[in-house]
């Protein structure tokens, strides 16, 4: 009987990550029957793939929405890392892979300073940024489609290591990072602070503008480093690479479990969210459904996700 | 010289209208006063002005509405699917589904306390996939529509003289009704408009209604102007322009103050930004990056009022 609560009480506690992982185990099982080929070597490959730059992204959004705020130029920025390389590589070899992270770092900056240091709502700050980060993505590509032959530069993403692209190592390492940082450090603790309360947590010492800079310069470095690796993935690209991302993104971070109104949540759930979303994705893709159909399916998940995710009784009125 | 400062202060988008319209004369004394680029000021005028005036009402209760989009896109090629069947008046699926999506936005916002950034962009994306997937891909051009902006006379914008009565009964809404106060009353202080016995959730659902009606309506003089087509590809311009124009008019995005007759003073002012930067002989790509740099200066315009607010 004792046993019995405490499995009650652990489960309620645990409430959010056993339905994402049962719903992860439900989506692999419909899958694997309707397609038998999901769960073969090729099918396993092929969802890695659309997996791990995804949750590199996804993995600096968390931090941006844990803290309550919202980061639009993400996906601009994935685009921006991903050409600056494709476009550069034979001008400045394999250094080209800091400056682009040091670019997107640059605008995650840009970004921070202007919610926290202009008061800027974090959502037109965002996409005002993102349309700058277009239009440079458009100036040096010249709208014109690259392809990338540095075979060094490829292999950081898809040298085979033990039967798996080293991309997903990578992505690994950076959530392992990510869990650690928001799990184990003043830094994680701090952003789940001013997530829960703004002020509040200015009122108990925290730097609150400092701390939200370095949040929002944080996305923008995980999304440089995953527009790095995509093009490295991918092997070529254009400025109309990634327009399509930006919904199934936040859609896995809220379906992680990781509320859009802060301070819960974090990159440790967004493993399952990511796994959700993109599998989804690369299964749907194998049953032939297009990316227009994919749009509709993920718009409508999203807002049910935002509407399930959402804690009522802590929030008495959304903006 | 203090009232000077005040008045400059308190009107500062005009000042930079007035500013920037005597800059350019300067640059381009023939060409910007050409009734070329006087008529292609005057239609993106209409054409931001029409987009914005909508949003403005949901700005002005503090949420976001990024529907336009969405409606221009999926409107469009519903309009194509139906006009082999009722002919002209299939241009009035625009105000219907306009209204339907303002209305479910704003059910689904105010009963589900889904942030309406994320929910209107959700929304969006999905009429954005329902185009996709109707259209196959590509734009459908529909004909049959030109005679709602056919000019009658040289030089006189028919377009202009339809859009001037949606933005007069838009500002009256705001400024002479009950709803128009009670829109500044919720975006000024949601709890205290709540406690005064207005019923919040009641009119928040109004604002995202009329939001989606007036983008509707003005859709039915846009959609010839720009064409007789609506895109299948979601820019990030097309979302972002509408809501330059309002936040560089000057109603803050945290609501409550502001309104329709400062967005149009915003398009107008974008609209000149926009085509006297076209005037020059730089290369469109560089004029894109420079567009980019307005957007951002407009958002910081935009900003100076919400010092001491606690922002997400």
């Amino acid at each position: 009987m004792k046993n019995f609560t405490k499995l009650r009480d652990w489960s309620r506690k645990n409430a959010t990550v056993i339905t994402s992982l049962a719903v992860t185990i439900i989506i692999i099982i419909i899958f694997q029957i309707i397609n038998p080929s999901f769960l073969s070597h090729e099918g396993i490959r092929a969802s890695i793939y659309a997996m791990s730059y995804f949750l590199i992204v996804a993995c600096g959004l968390t931090f941006v929405i844990m803290m309550g705020s919202f980061d639009f130029s993400v996906v601009s920025l994935l685009k921006l890392a991903a050409l600056f390389c494709v476009v550069f590589i034979d001008r400045y070899g394999l250094f080209v892979i800091p400056l682009a992270i040091l670019l997107t770092t640059g605008f995650g900056f840009l970004n921070g300073l202007l919610v926290a240091r202009f008061n800027v709502p974090s959502f037109m700050a965002t996409l005002g940024v993102s349309i700058i980060v277009e239009g440079i993505a458009l100036y040096f590509s010249k709208g014109r489609l690259f392809l990338m032959y540095n075979e060094q530069f490829r292999a950081l993403a898809i040298k085979s290591i033990a039967g798996l692209p080293a991309i997903f190592y990578w992505a690994m390492a950076i959530w392992f990072v990510s869990v650690f940082i928001a799990l184990c450090t003043p830094f994680g603790r701090r952003t789940y602070a001013i997530g829960s309360n703004l002020v509040a947590a200015g009122l108990s010492g925290v730097n609150v503008v400092r701390h939200r800079i370095l949040v929002f310069m944080l996305s923008g470095f995980y999304a440089g480093l995953a527009g790095v690796l995509y093009m490295g993935q991918l092997g070529g690209g254009s400025v109309r690479l990634g327009t399509d991302l930006a919904v199934p993104l936040f859609a896995s971070i809220i379906a992680g479990g990781t509320a859009l109104t802060g301070g819960t949540g974090g990159p440790h759930r967004t493993l399952l969210g990511v796994i959700i979303i993109t599998w989804t994705q690369t299964g749907l893709l194998m049953l032939a459904i297009g990316r227009d159909i994919q749009m509709v399916i993920f718009g409508i998940i999203a807002i049910a996700l935002a509407a399930a995710t959402v804690d009522r009784r802590r929030v008495k009125s959304v903006k | 010289m203090k009232t000077l400062i005040g008045m400059i202060k308190n009107n500062f988008v005009l000042m930079v209208l007035i500013l920037l319209v005597v800059v350019f004369i300067c640059a381009y004394p023939k060409k910007f006063l050409s009734p070329v680029n006087i008529s292609s000021i005057v239609r993106q005028f209409i054409r931001l002005s029409l987009f914005a005036l909508g949003p403005t009402f949901v700005v002005v209760i503090g949420s976001m509405d990024l529907t336009y989009v969405g409606i221009w896109m999926l409107g469009g090629i519903l309009v194509w699917y139906v006009s082999s069947w009722i002919g002209p008046f299939a241009i009035l699926i625009y105000p219907i589904l306009g209204f339907v999506t303002g209305l479910l936005v704003g059910v689904i916002q105010v009963k589900a306390k889904i942030p309406s950034f994320i929910l209107t962009l959700s929304i969006t994306v999905t009429y954005w996939g329902l185009t996709a997937w109707l259209s196959g891909g590509y734009p459908r051009r529909v004909k049959g529509f030109g005679f709602i902006t056919a000019s009658l006379l040289p030089y006189l914008p028919v377009a202009l003289l339809w859009a001037i009565p949606i933005m007069i009964v838009a500002v009256f809404i705001m400024k002479r009704t009950r709803i128009g106060t009670y829109f500044y009353a919720i975006g000024s202080n949601e709890e205290g408009a709540e406690l005064s016995g207005i019923d919040v959730e009641k009119y928040k659902i109004l604002a995202f209604t009329l939001s989606g009606l007036f983008t509707g309506i003005g859709l039915i003089i846009l959609f010839p102007l720009l064409g007789g087509s609506a895109p299948t590809e979601l820019k990030l311009g097309s979302i972002v322009d509408p809501l330059i124009a309002i936040v560089l008019g000057g109603t803050p995005l945290v609501g409550g103050s502001g309104g329709p007759e400062r967005t149009l003073l915003g398009a107008l002012t974008f609209a000149v930004i926009q085509r006297g930067l076209s005037l020059t002989f730089w290369k469109p790509e560089l004029i894109q990056l420079l567009l980019g740099l307005v957007v951002l200066g407009a958002i910081l315009v935009g900003a100076r009022k919400l010092k001491g607010m606690v922002i997400t």
